[in-house]
């Protein structure tokens, strides 16, 4: 019980800081790239295209980036919590970026330029922007950390699922189930699913809040 | 000139081949109303925004008080930016109540917030529209919160104020209001103009009609005269 107590909070923890990094840079991208019709126009079908991106493709290039032998061997990130937050904050990137372009190209479209007419500076026209459209982009950072928490490719390529340390709950009960231990697979899987309602329920909430 | 001033602006929106402007020589000075009237789609909405600074033209120059604004660094056109405020057509308010949209002009402009909220509230207090002061944005009809959306641009202190189809979502007492507003402030100095089908509100108000058709100044001169033709 304690073990799955201990899977249960480190994949929390690291979905959670993946989740956290990413949505740093994600939601700064996505305000610029709205701010940038220019650049908009390549770069979002590029993200929403990576969106899909198989998790596995994402953990083989992270792995020979931070293998020994690869450019970034030399941080010794690899079979480590910080390489499945690093992977995680990559792979949900897109996401993220996306959906808080769309979220904020809408909010921009109305307080944008209504902040901008009554004499706001860039500056005070961004926070009013992000400020009017938080349940929108929380929905993105909460949709994020859903993808990071459920996805299994890269925490188990860069993580190597090693017991009491990079091991999460989707490494877990993969490795649980080639073993025959379907007991703890189901629990796990289960404890895995309440959070991934808890997450849509939230998702709800924040949608009617939008509304 | 005291003003703003459009001079040879020629405007294509972002993505498309068609001209929304061509060639549009406008002048909107302090202490006059001025009221654009034409079509739907024929430049109106792009005209007031072009003034207020929220586009850049494709061509031509816009001159706030004589000096290009386009080619100012960020605080100077900041500065000249806030000498000009556009209303848009569709009201569009911030969270809060009416007395909150109202005050945000003026903190925005480094008002400390108790004394905007005093000034909010003598502004809706003399605009006869008190009564919306505690009516949160969710309460409020299209009426009520276009006459909040004006409020708001007028508690930013512009000299030069832009209205986009003000009357589109008022009724006869809201309509009083806003007739006043613009008599006021043009005593006080400043300039407007207002893009319109309504045009009587363009006789009543404006000084000055322009007809704009199909991205061009058809004619300008007197409402009572260019607008009985039309």
């Amino acid at each position: 019980m304690r073990e799955v107590l201990e899977i249960v909070l480190r994949s929390i923890m690291v979905s959670g800081t993946a989740t956290l990094l990413a949505s740093a840079w994600s939601i700064a991208l996505a305000y610029l790239l709205v701010r940038s019709p220019r650049a908009s126009r390549p770069l979002i079908p590029l993200l929403e295209g990576m969106v899909g991106v198989p998790t596995v493709l994402i953990g083989l290039l992270l792995y020979l980036l931070l293998s020994r032998q690869g450019p970034l061997g030399m941080l010794r990130l690899l079979y480590s919590p910080q390489a499945i937050v690093v992977g995680q904050a990559v792979l949900i990137t897109p996401l993220i970026t996306s959906v808080a372009y769309r979220v904020l190209t809408h909010s921009w479209n109305m307080y944008g330029e209504l902040a901008l007419s009554l004499g706001a500076a860039e500056g005070q026209a961004a926070k009013i922007v992000i400020m009017e459209s938080l349940p929108g982009v929380a929905a993105a950072v909460v949709m994020g950390f859903s993808r990071a928490l459920g996805e299994l490719g890269v925490a188990l390529m860069v993580g190597g699922n090693i017991r009491g340390y990079t091991r999460v709950m989707t490494t877990a009960i993969a490795l649980e189930v080639s073993k025959g231990e379907f007991e703890l697979a189901v629990s796990l899987g289960a404890i895995l699913l309440f959070i991934l309602a808890m997450i849509s329920l939230t998702l709800r909430f924040l949608g009617r809040l939008r509304e | 000139m005291k003003g703003v001033e459009l001079k040879g602006v020629w405007f294509r929106y972002p993505g498309s081949k068609d001209w929304a402007l061509r060639g549009v020589n406008l002048e909107i000075r302090q202490g006059e109303v001025l009221a654009l009237v034409g079509p739907n789609g024929s430049g109106k909405t792009t005209i007031l925004k072009l003034a207020g600074g929220l586009y850049r033209p494709s061509r031509g120059e816009i001159m706030f008080w004589g000096s290009n604004i386009w080619e100012m660094n960020g605080s100077k056109r900041l500065e000249l930016r806030r000498m000009v405020v556009y209303v848009h057509e569709k009201p569009i308010l911030l969270r809060g109540s009416a007395l909150d949209n109202v005050a945000f002009a003026p903190i925005l402009r480094g008002v400390p917030k108790e004394e905007a909220v005093r000034r909010a509230e003598r502004l809706l207090r003399d605009s006869g529209a008190a009564n919306l002061s505690g009516k949160d944005r969710e309460e409020m009809s299209a009426g009520e919160a276009q006459v909040v959306s004006i409020l708001r641009a007028v508690a930013a202190g512009p000299e030069i104020l832009l209205l986009d189809e003000p009357t589109a979502h008022l009724d006869r007492e809201k309509r009083n209001i806003l007739i006043g507003l613009i008599g006021r402030l043009r005593s006080e100095g400043r300039g407007i103009a207002i893009a319109t089908h309504d045009h009587l509100l363009a006789l009543r108000t404006a000084d000055k009609a322009v007809i704009i058709e199909n991205g061009t100044v058809e004619s300008i001169g007197d409402p009572s005269e260019i607008l009985d033709c039309c």
